[in-house]
């Protein structure tokens, strides 16, 4: 969890948390400090959601703050909007923590410009599958409200929900806390000068949220506790589950190569990839000589490579939102695999996706003594550490 | 098996010293390992993780990869970077539960044939310990 810079607020929630968010949001805009906003709106046949950046103040009434799915990751819309120069309007976006930290992590990547972007995020109890949502929104929003309540994702949620453990203050500019306190108010926690600054301009006259914080710290570290937990346990069924060259085959044996992971994977950036471009193809005489030689082969080619390569360019930038999982159309467990990996490269590397915390993105950096875990795995090579310095 | 497994063992080595090396261990006569399969790349660094992904699963029952030593990279800090991608696909490979032994990296100069034809040798062996690359078989990847 990060530590607020400022001095936090409360809201009052007596018309519940949506109404008293959305009135300080209209605050917000209306007092002139902030330019649009970005919120998702449900689409008019109300069977998804979508990202919109309003100006217009009246258009909050139809927000939907916290949203029951996850349609398009919000790093996606976040990136949409990358301005070259710094622009005079300031942005704000609210989103699931998940979303903010693959925003941040694009914004290292030189995806998105944070410059005039202001990010917020709230307490985040899961999100539904975006399947299940789309077959049946009613029930799906019956569901969402129950974890929403607890604050603990249950089997109605995404399955990487149930074991994330970033799921409130993250490195975001403002923060939106009601875990154990909505009955009394909402936290509004200022996370970085940005943050702190904006508020003040804003002037509010609210009850301080220096009594409520402790109770909502203390909710937020039980809930993180109870979260670890089920990410052991996640991880350790992963573990056994991918091991070895056969337990790859097992998982991704009902790829059908349709890329779907990748395309809503808001961190897999590139424009053009190698995989789908024309330097990915393997040559026909080649595919038909490899088939003489090994007896047969699976066309297309590439699958377990797909996976494997996105794993290990991707991983180390990995915020486990769970997207791959929920776009894939034959329910291949892909970011349960992505978040153990992930979870082994970022700590060799000594790095966590979507940190605000100046550390650059490991492949472009290096050290000349090379840290602890990545000389482990090269030691073959340097057994008494680096040489010729 | 009545015939001896030979180790096919991809290698990919840089122009201004790995390969360089291998030159001079043959231009001295020096009597290597043929599981070695030299590819020259311009800078280690030049090696995509996909690049020992390719190779790996395309049924190479090692991966070796040469670059000049901490320092003297031809280009000033490409080594490093390779140092780090290899680290981030041996872990890659780790995690997964692959034999990760499949994948090795070694400095090696230009001036250091010796030390190239040791490697490819040692290699080899440890290779030749560990049997064929269970990927050359599967069908379904």
């Amino acid at each position: 969890m990060t530590e607020a810079t400022g001095t936090p607020f409360v809201l009052n929630t007596d018309k519940g948390l949506e109404t008293s968010l959305r009135g300080f949001l209209r605050q917000l805009l209306e007092s002139g400090n902030i330019g649009a906003l970005i919120l998702p709106l449900k689409v008019p046949s109300g069977d998804s959601f979508a990202w919109i950046m309003l100006n217009d103040a009246g258009m909050i009434d139809d927000a939907v703050p916290f949203p029951a799915t996850m349609p398009v990751q919000g790093a996606k819309a976040l990136r949409s909007l990358t301005r070259k120069e710094r622009g005079e309007l300031t942005v704000m976006a609210l989103m699931r923590p998940c979303e903010i930290r693959a925003g941040i992590e694009l914004s290292k990547l030189g995806q998105v410009n944070t410059e005039n972007l202001i990010l917020a995020t709230y307490d985040c109890a899961g999100a539904v599958p975006l399947q299940s949502y789309v077959s049946d929104p009613a029930a799906a929003e019956k569901n969402f409200k129950e974890f929403f309540i607890t604050g603990e994702p249950d089997q109605n949620a995404k399955p990487i929900c149930a074991s994330c453990t970033d799921f409130s203050m993250v490195d975001s500019d403002i923060h939106f806390g009601y875990f154990g306190v909505r009955e009394k108010g909402m936290l509004v926690i200022p996370g970085t000068v940005r943050g702190t600054d904006l508020l003040k301009k804003m002037d509010l006259q609210t009850a301080s949220g220096s009594e409520l914080l402790p109770v909502w710290k203390a909710e937020v570290e039980k809930l993180t506790e109870k979260r670890s937990s089920v990410r052991k346990i996640v991880f350790k069924k992963t573990e056994k589950d991918i091991s070895g060259f056969t337990g790859m085959l097992n998982v991704f044996e009902n790829c059908i190569g349709c890329h779907n992971c990748q395309s809503v994977c808001p961190v897999c950036y590139c424009r053009l990839c190698y995989f789908g471009s024309e330097a990915s193809r393997t040559n026909p005489e080649a595919m038909v000589n490899e088939a003489v030689k090994r007896g047969g082969i699976s066309l297309p080619p590439d699958r377990i490579m797909f996976h494997t390569g996105r794993l290990a360019h991707m991983s180390l930038s990995c915020v486990s939102c769970g997207q791959c999982t929920d776009a894939c159309p034959v329910s291949i467990p892909v970011a349960d695999v992505f978040s153990f990996v992930a979870e082994q490269t970022q700590h060799t590397f000594e790095y966590k996706a979507g940190r605000n915390d100046g550390k650059p993105l490991p492949l472009r950096d290096f050290k000349k003594s090379e840290l602890p875990g990545v000389h482990k795995l090269v030691k073959d090579a340097e057994p008494g550490g680096t040489s010729h310095e | 098996m009545n015939k001896e497994f030979t180790p096919r063992i991809t290698s990919f080595l840089c122009k201004w010293c790995s390969y360089t090396g291998a030159d001079l261990a043959g231009t001295s006569r020096l009597q290597y390992s043929t599981s070695i399969i030299p590819l020259q790349v311009m800078c280690s660094s030049r090696v995509d993780p996909v690049f020992l992904l390719k190779a790996y699963l395309s049924g190479s029952d090692g991966v070796l990869m040469g670059g000049c030593h901490p320092g003297d990279c031809h280009y000033e800090t490409g080594n490093y970077h390779t140092r780090r991608r290899f680290a981030l696909v041996k872990e890659v490979f780790d995690s997964l539960g692959l034999e990760s032994a499949r994948l090795k990296l070694s400095w090696i100069s230009a001036s250091e044939g010796p030390k190239f034809a040791r490697v490819a040798n040692e290699y080899t062996e440890e290779i030749r310990k560990l049997g064929e690359n269970p990927t050359r078989k599967s069908i379904f990847l």
